[in-house]
Formats: structure tokens, C-alpha cells, sequence
């Protein structure tokens, strides 16, 4: 099998001046789950791999938001794993200032690991119940040996917690006194205790309620101005990730197909399936556009189709489809995508 | 004008607890005219759930039902015993919940499912219902329906079980479907495949919908009128396109602000400060009042009931010549 990732790798440099601060180049994971050894010996069953991400490419610059979007599945979640080093890549490499995040297990990569935080979705699940605040916003702290004393460290974590909209008596409640909205600022104090460069937010805001939504979406923007932070943003909502992003990469079956400026994408976007996904968003707004309907649904990621891996929902697809899977390529304009309409200009 | 499919009349939830009595729908009024899409927003708590929960007699208790009453066709059905009740659900109202796996039973195939609910509600044979059940499967949208009615709800993927739990609705021609959060669990392409499902369907049986969900956009593409749902109380009722265009209620103008859209450049989401009060804490006069931009004297001190404001109603001081300072409402 040819591994059309490889032919294209990009490295066009972004928008911002400078080297990139995080390079993803050709990541994959492939997780086994293959049913328990005995039952493939007597009952035959074959392995089974399935390629969570499958040849991902893209930097993100200083000071930059880079959006991942794509439906269950498509692996942006693991993307986000990948680039903190919670996952180790099957394939590929990526970089944090040039070194490997893969090293970030090793004595080595501490002073690294400092400078990379992640926010995950569920502020229910993501904090210690029977921890108060001030331990679990001083525990980076306390890990990297940032600051010295008690003392100390109770200012430097009531000065957090005034960073994010929450009082400095705020440390001594436990999570269970906070709204779903408080509890995700908390995430994002602790994700800041590091002073941290890098912040991978895993669908920060989709639990919340949509004037939530709002608060941490505009606290994230001003921390983000106020301590030049570089983002990558998962999220599954198109009109959060128009707000939020710079750049815009459209995940499906674990591969990029589209990734471009953020106005580029939403006012021209090219392969089939990010028009797809822009004409499936409800829009409050009532264009009264009428509205093509989205034939099928994601394919089963453990058997996934030949060539394209969007061809059975595409109505642009043709026997090269059906054949051979399309190379991420770069048009005129920067965009880039991964369709064989577009290239032969069928779109 | 005709008369209305389903009239709520100060409905009135509670829910006792040890530390005194939580009440999570207080004082909700509104109508839903036959073949009409009512709409009903708010925020997590706001109480829009139990709404839908009280119309097909499905609170859970302790929870109950403390006054007003519920009509539907002009019989009262809040009142009915539990028995009696299961008649009217199913083959009067019909429920669609946000998870279509807790809604079908997996020991069973959908088609046992489906002819179950027809044999119950409608007086056909065993060979007649499923041809009826492999009718509607198909209706939805369902490739193979004659073959895929034999299988179980697991073999399905979340946007083709969620027709199916439509399918099972849709049975017994319901003449009004509480729909609670359809989409919510589903992916963005299938979530506009179920609504514009719901939305024919509906259509062509003349089905009314109350459609219970926290997302606009949903609302702006399917529902004839809206009710913004606030402390358990409704803050502002009226035509979609009012309520989304020109929102009378400072609740609804913060909200409508607050999501971000696609083709919208601004650099802030309008924001609401603070949270909605516990059902424990509701403040007094408007519960909106701590939060609200425009508060005046009044909001704090009394509670505002709906009113008319053009082709909306809003509960809001701001609307009443004779307190509203200075002739602010607007």
C-alpha cells in the first residue's frame, strides 16, 4: 500500500514568521483490538487493527490556534493525546521546539513537560473530588518544583485562580461547590499553573451550556493574548471552531482532507466533505437555504473503504476514488486538500 | 383560529427534599396548536426537561405534579390514573429521547419492538402490524427495512437507531410528539438527516412537536415558535424568527449573544456574568435580576408574568409602561 502522506508531507511555512513552535509530521496510531488470543486460536477470528489517526501532518505556529475538526471517531481526540504525549505514535513524529514529544516520558523531557498542558471536556471528571483547590492547582507546580515554600505557592495559585474569573478564597472549596463553568476555569487554571507555551484543549466547552460556552471561550482568548499562548483546539462544533481558530484542519477516518486559514476554509471550502459538514451546521441565522441532504453516515473505522475513504458519501466520486486514496496537496491560495475531484477540477 | 392540540395551565413541579421543597416548574402557561413545532430552550436546570416529562406523565418521583393542569384535545390528562395514562402515551403522545439506546430494550429485535407498539394502540394482526412496522422503518429512511427489522438494536449505528426510536414514535399516529434533546448525541451530518426527518414526517401526519433542546440552531430550523425557558419559568414566548431576531427578554438577548456563528466576525461572545440559581436559591422578584444588565428597582422586588410585547410575550418589568423607567422597552 502506498503511503501518500509520505509523498507530501508540507512544510510551507504558516502564516506567522518563525520557526513553527509544534510540527505533527506523518503521525499515526494504530491501536490493536484484536479479540483475547484464545478466542482468534479456536474461533478463528483475525486481528484487528484500527487506525485511529493514519498519516497526520500540520504545524502550528507561536501565538497561533489550530483547530481540528470531524465527526465521533475521526480521531481528533487522538491527535490531541498524541501531541501532549499521552499516546505514544505508531508512525511519525512530532515536535515541540523541535524536540520530540515522544521523549517527554524520559527524566529528560520534564523541564519540556512543563511548557505542554492539556484541558479535557469533562470538568466533572477531570478533577480530583477529594482534593481541594489549592492542591490541585499547585500539584504542576509542586511536580515541576516551580516554586519554593507554601507560601509562596498559595499566592501564586490564588493569583491563578484571579487569572480565570474565580476569587483567591476559592482555595479552599473542592470541586463539588463549582458550576460546570467555574470547574472548567479551574481546569484552565491548573492547565496555566505551569506557565505552560503549548495548550492542547480537548472539547473544552462541550459539556457547558452556551452562555458558559461564551465565558470560557472569551477567557481563553484574553489568556491566550495575555501570555502568548499557542493552542490546538479539538472540537466537533463548527461555529466554536470559526470563533476560536486561526487555522481550520478537517479530520475524517483518521486523516486530514482539508486544512486552511480559517477564512479560507468557511468562505471557499473545497473537499466534498468540509461543504458537507458547513451545510449540516443549523444555522440560527435562517438563510433558509434549502439544504442538501447528507447521504450516509461515517464508515465502520475497523473496515475502512478502499482509495478515498469518503467515496461512499461523496457525490463527486469516480472510479479513481474507489482506487486511490488522494495525497494532501497545496493550492494556489494555501489551502490544502486531499480530494481527487478537486485536484482534476470536478469539484 | 382553531383550538389548541395541548394547553398548559400554571403548571406547577416539585420536588421534596429533607432540606425543604425544590420547585423546578413554577407557573408555566403555553399552547401547542395541532401540527405546530413549539420550541423549548434554556440551559441545563432550566427546567425544559421536566416540562416534557409532566406532558407525558413521566416525572419521577418524588417528584410530582403540584398544580396547574395539562389538556390535551380539552381533556385533562395530568390527573389521569397511571393505567389510563399509558393509553394516552404512545398512542397520543409519543416520546423521542435524546439516547436512542436507553430508549429501545436490546433483548429484543426493533421489529418485535415496533409490532408491539402497534398491537397495543391500534387493533391489527400480528401479520398486519408488521407490514405496518416495515412501513414505517422504511419511512424513516431505514435502507432494507424488511430485512433489517429483524435485527437488534445494537446492529444499529446512533443515527439509525435514532430513526428507529422515530419509527416507534411515529406508530401509533400520535397527534402530538415530545421530542427531548433528539439530536444532541448525534454527530453534526446525521443530527440535519434526524431533524429534517422529524420535520417531514411531522408534516405529513400532521404531527405537533414539542421539541426540547439547549440548541438554537436546531430551534431556528424546525420550530414555528420558541419558549426560552429561565429558572423554571418561561422568560419569553413567541415566533421563532422574534425570538431569535428581536428578543424582547434581557435573558434571550444575552443568550442569543452568546453563540458564536459561523459568518459572524466579532472578537467577544455577548456574555452573562454568573450562573443560573439553583433551584434552591432562586432569587426574589425576577430570577434573572442578579445577572441582568437592565435591572431596575422592580426586578428585585417582584416577579414579572408574561406580557404582551409585539408578536412575543415576555416576563419582564422592562415591558410595563407604568415601571419601566424612562420608557426603556424596546
Amino acid at each position: 500500500m502506498s503511503r501518500p502522506s509520505d509523498e507530501t508531507v508540507v512544510r510551507a511555512p504558516s502564516a506567522a514568521a518563525g520557526a513553527p513552535l509544534v510540527v505533527a509530521d506523518d503521525l499515526a496510531k494504530v491501536f490493536d483490538v484484536s479479540p483475547p488470543w484464545l478466542n482468534r486460536v479456536i474461533e478463528r477470528k483475525p486481528r484487528a487493527l484500527l487506525r485511529a489517526v493514519d498519516g497526520v501532518s500540520f504545524e502550528i505556529a507561536r501565538g497561533e490556534t489550530l483547530a481540528l475538526v470531524g465527526e465521533s471517531g475521526c480521531g481528533k481526540s487522538t491527535v490531541a493525546r498524541l501531541l501532549v504525549g499521552l499516546y505514544a505514535p505508531s508512525r511519525g513524529r512530532a515536535t515541540f521546539e523541535g524536540v520530540d514529544i515522544a521523549t517527554l516520558g524520559t527524566a529528560s523531557g520534564r523541564p519540556l513537560r512543563a511548557k505542554l498542558q492539556m484541558i479535557f471536556q469533562d470538568p466533572y471528571a477531570s478533577l480530583n473530588p477529594r482534593w481541594k483547590v489549592l492542591d490541585i492547582i499547585a500539584e504542576p507546580i509542586r511536580v515541576h518544583r516551580l516554586i519554593a515554600g507554601e507560601g509562596a505557592i498559595r499566592a501564586r495559585v490564588e493569583q491563578l485562580l484571579q487569572h480565570v474569573g474565580l476569587g483567591a478564597a476559592d482555595v479552599e472549596k473542592y470541586p463539588h461547590q463549582f458550576s460546570g463553568g467555574q470547574r472548567q476555569r479551574l481546569s484552565i487554571a491548573r492547565a496555566l499553573a505551569s506557565q505552560p507555551q503549548f495548550l492542547v484543549c480537548d472539547e473544552p466547552t462541550s459539556a457547558l451550556d452556551v452562555s458558559v460556552q461564551a465565558q470560557v471561550l472569551n477567557l481563553m482568548r484574553e489568556i491566550q493574548r495575555a501570555d502568548r499562548l499557542t493552542y490546538l483546539f479539538i472540537s466537533h462544533n463548527l461555529a466554536v471552531v470559526h470563533h476560536v481558530s486561526d487555522r481550520v484542519g478537517v479530520m475524517y477516518l483518521g486523516r486530514i482532507v482539508e486544512l486552511a486559514p480559517k477564512r479560507t476554509l468557511f468562505a471557499t471550502p473545497r473537499h466534498p466533505y468540509t461543504r458537507m459538514l458547513l451545510d449540516a451546521i443549523p444555522d440560527i441565522q435562517m438563510t433558509g437555504k434549502p439544504r442538501t441532504p447528507v447521504a450516509g453516515e461515517v464508515p465502520n473505522p475497523l473496515d475502512p473503504p478502499t482509495g478515498c475513504s469518503f467515496h461512499p458519501r461523496c457525490p463527486l466520486a469516480d472510479a479513481r476514488c474507489r482506487a486511490e486514496r488522494p495525497a494532501l496537496r497545496v493550492l494556489a491560495d494555501g489551502a490544502r486538500v486531499a480530494c481527487h475531484a478537486v485536484e482534476d477540477g470536478r469539484g | 383560529m382553531t383550538a389548541p392540540l395541548l394547553e398548559v395551565r400554571h403548571l406547577r413541579v416539585e420536588f421534596p427534599t429533607r432540606r425543604g421543597t425544590l420547585v423546578a416548574i413554577d407557573d408555566v402557561s403555553f399552547d401547542i396548536a395541532p401540527g405546530e413545532v413549539l420550541g423549548v430552550v434554556g440551559e441545563s436546570g432550566a427546567g425544559k426537561s421536566i416540562t416534557g416529562a409532566a406532558i407525558i406523565g413521566l416525572i419521577e418521583p418524588p417528584g410530582r405534579i403540584a398544580g396547574g393542569e395539562i389538556l390535551l384535545e380539552g381533556r385533562r390528562i395530568d390527573d389521569l390514573p397511571p393505567a389510563e395514562m399509558r393509553r394516552v402515551r404512545g398512542r397520543r403522545i409519543g416520546a423521542i429521547f435524546q439516547d436512542p439506546l436507553t430508549s429501545l430494550n436490546p433483548l429484543y429485535t426493533v421489529g418485535r419492538q415496533l409490532v408491539e407498539t402497534i398491537q397495543t394502540h391500534l387493533d391489527l394482526s400480528a401479520a398486519q402490524a408488521r407490514a405496518r412496522a416495515v412501513d414505517l422503518l422504511r419511512s424513516t429512511g431505514i435502507p432494507a427495512a424488511e430485512a433489517r427489522i429483524d435485527h437488534y438494536p445494537h446492529q444499529f449505528s446512533g443515527g439509525m437507531r435514532q430513526r428507529v426510536v422515530i419509527a416507534l414514535a411515529l406508530a401509533a399516529e400520535p397527534r402530538l410528539i415530545v421530542a427531548d434533546e433528539p439530536t444532541t448525541a448525534l454527530d453534526v451530518s446525521i443530527q440535519a438527516q434526524i431533524i429534517a426527518l422529524l420535520k417531514t414526517l411531522c408534516r405529513e401526519h400532521g404531527t405537533a412537536v414539542m421539541l426540547v433542546t439547549h440548541d438554537m440552531g436546531v430551534i431556528a430550523e424546525t420550530a414555528d415558535r420558541v419558549a426560552v425557558m429561565y429558572a423554571g419559568r418561561i422568560a419569553e414566548i413567541g415566533p421563532v424568527a422574534d425570538v431569535i431576531h428581536r428578543p424582547k427578554h434581557p435573558y434571550t438577548v444575552g443568550l442569543m449573544g452568546s453563540i458564536p456563528s459561523v459568518g459572524d466576525a466579532r472578537e467577544r461572545l455577548a456574555q452573562i456574568d454568573g450562573a443560573m440559581p439553583r433551584l434552591n436559591a432562586i432569587p426574589r422578584g425576577c430570577a434573572f435580576n442578579p445577572r441582568c444588565p437592565r435591572a431596575f428597582d422592580a426586578c428585585r422586588d417582584r416577579r414579572p408574568d408574561l406580557v404582551a410585547v409585539g408578536d412575543s410575550r415576555a416576563a419582564c418589568w422592562l415591558h410595563d409602561p407604568t415601571l419601566a423607567p424612562r420608557g426603556v422597552a424596546a
